[in-house]
């Protein structure tokens, strides 16, 4: 990423690329996406959480290898500095990074209450009935099987 | 017609057997049911102690899961009626008798215990909220009352009663953070009857309310963007299965 900023830096919006720079965001690209592969080989990411790291890589590759799809992006954009651009893209690709992880916690969060409560509930149905065999069996309760609703629409 | 009464508690082991004593007398016919809230203290013993059957989550979770673990369990477990009243024994069970008597006759879905309606007495030694409390519930009075179309005036009680349809409303949907005020919210968009009964309540046996003036000021503005969300979230045409 650092790289990339770098390679960027040029004066009045155009990019001076030299090999040098070059080379080396395609060393860091390349590096930072054996490492994405390396994680998932050792179980420490999940392959639905990666793809998005790979896309990054491969962007960064894709800039180091093309330095002119940068400026066509700013001028996309309507971006006259080239290093605004890549500044502002990096960031709203931080930024929705940043999000997306949040809805997944949130996502994480609401399953692990519910996993507890599953949990909570089973294990008092489960001390319950013990109690009720310890106490002769039929305490007159029906614990589990459904009754007619009375009150339904 | 089967009760479950259930009563969340964190760290209740001095209030929790007393509760549960009064709730056994007030309400002879319901099965009690506490929802140890990942306690670090000997909640759930005394609990069992006192005859009540204990749901342990396996860590703290806060009110609103808690409360939803009742909720679950009464559905899952075909109760007719459901109510809970907070653990610390500012919730006389005599009165939430009445409000399941008003679920049980069919006049509403879900019944709040209101300190604060007209028809509450004040005596001696019941519950009066401080100046910066008053405050609080008076914003999310107004927010709520505009939000729903319908007067209320205790939204942040913890003395319900519920019916079926709210079990299975509030088993799938209860927001961790805002339990109380959004829970109400979301009954009356559902269509539900939402009623409040004036009841006596209290001032807590031990401890400390834990609103600091900062913690309030927060709650409140957390309360006005949970209440302004509610308003766009979707309208399920049934949510009983």
């Amino acid at each position: 990423m650092r790289a990339l900023v770098l390679a960027a830096a040029g004066e009045g919006g155009q990019v001076h690329l030299t090999s040098q720079t070059r080379i080396v965001a395609a060393v860091i690209a390349l590096f930072f996406m054996l490492l994405i592969l390396d994680l998932i080989r050792r179980d420490r990411l999940q392959e639905r959480y990666s793809v998005i790291w790979f896309v990054a890589g491969l962007g960064m590759l894709a800039g180091a290898a093309f330095p002119g799809l940068l400026e066509l992006v700013a001028d996309a954009m309507g971006v006259r500095n080239t290093n605004v651009a890549l500044f502002s893209i990096v960031l709203l690709l931080l930024l929705g990074l940043a999000l997306n992880f949040s809805v997944i916690m949130s996502r994480q969060a609401a399953q692990i209450t519910r996993l507890a409560q599953e949990r909570a509930i089973e294990k008092a149905l489960a001390e319950k009935q013990t109690a009720e065999g310890r106490n002769g069996g039929s305490a007159g309760e029906q614990g589990l099987e459904p009754k007619k609703q009375s009150f339904e629409s | 017609m089967r009760t479950l009464v259930f009563i969340p508690a964190w760290n209740e082991e001095a209030s929790i057997a007393s509760v549960i004593a009064d709730v056994g007398k007030s309400i002879p016919g319901a099965d009690i049911l506490v929802v140890d809230d990942g306690s670090g203290d000997a909640t759930a013993e005394r609990a069992r102690e006192a005859g009540a059957l204990v749901a342990s989550l396996p860590f703290n979770q806060g009110l609103g899961a808690a409360l939803q673990t009742g909720y679950l369990y009464a559905l899952r477990n075909s109760y007719d009626a459901c109510a809970h009243l907070d653990a610390d024994g500012q919730h006389p069970a005599e009165e939430v008798a009445r409000l399941l008597g008003e679920v049980t006759a069919d006049r509403a879905d879900l019944v709040i215990g209101s300190r604060y309606h007209s028809g509450a007495v004040a005596e001696s030694g019941d519950y009066r909220p401080t100046f910066s409390r008053r405050i609080g519930i008076g914003v999310f009075r107004f927010f709520l009352t505009l939000a729903t179309r319908q007067r209320f005036t205790d939204t942040t009680s913890g003395m319900r009663a519920a019916n079926r349809r709210v079990m299975a409303l509030f088993s799938q949907h209860y927001s961790p953070d805002f339990a109380e005020i959004e829970s109400l919210q979301l009954a009356v968009r559902q269509g539900l009857r939402v009623e409040e009964l004036p009841v006596r309540m209290l001032e807590r046996a031990g401890g400390s309310s834990f609103l600091t003036p900062l913690r309030s000021a927060f709650f409140i503005f957390k309360g006005l963007v949970v209440l302004l969300v509610g308003q766009f979230r979707p309208r399920q045409a049934e949510a009983e299965r």
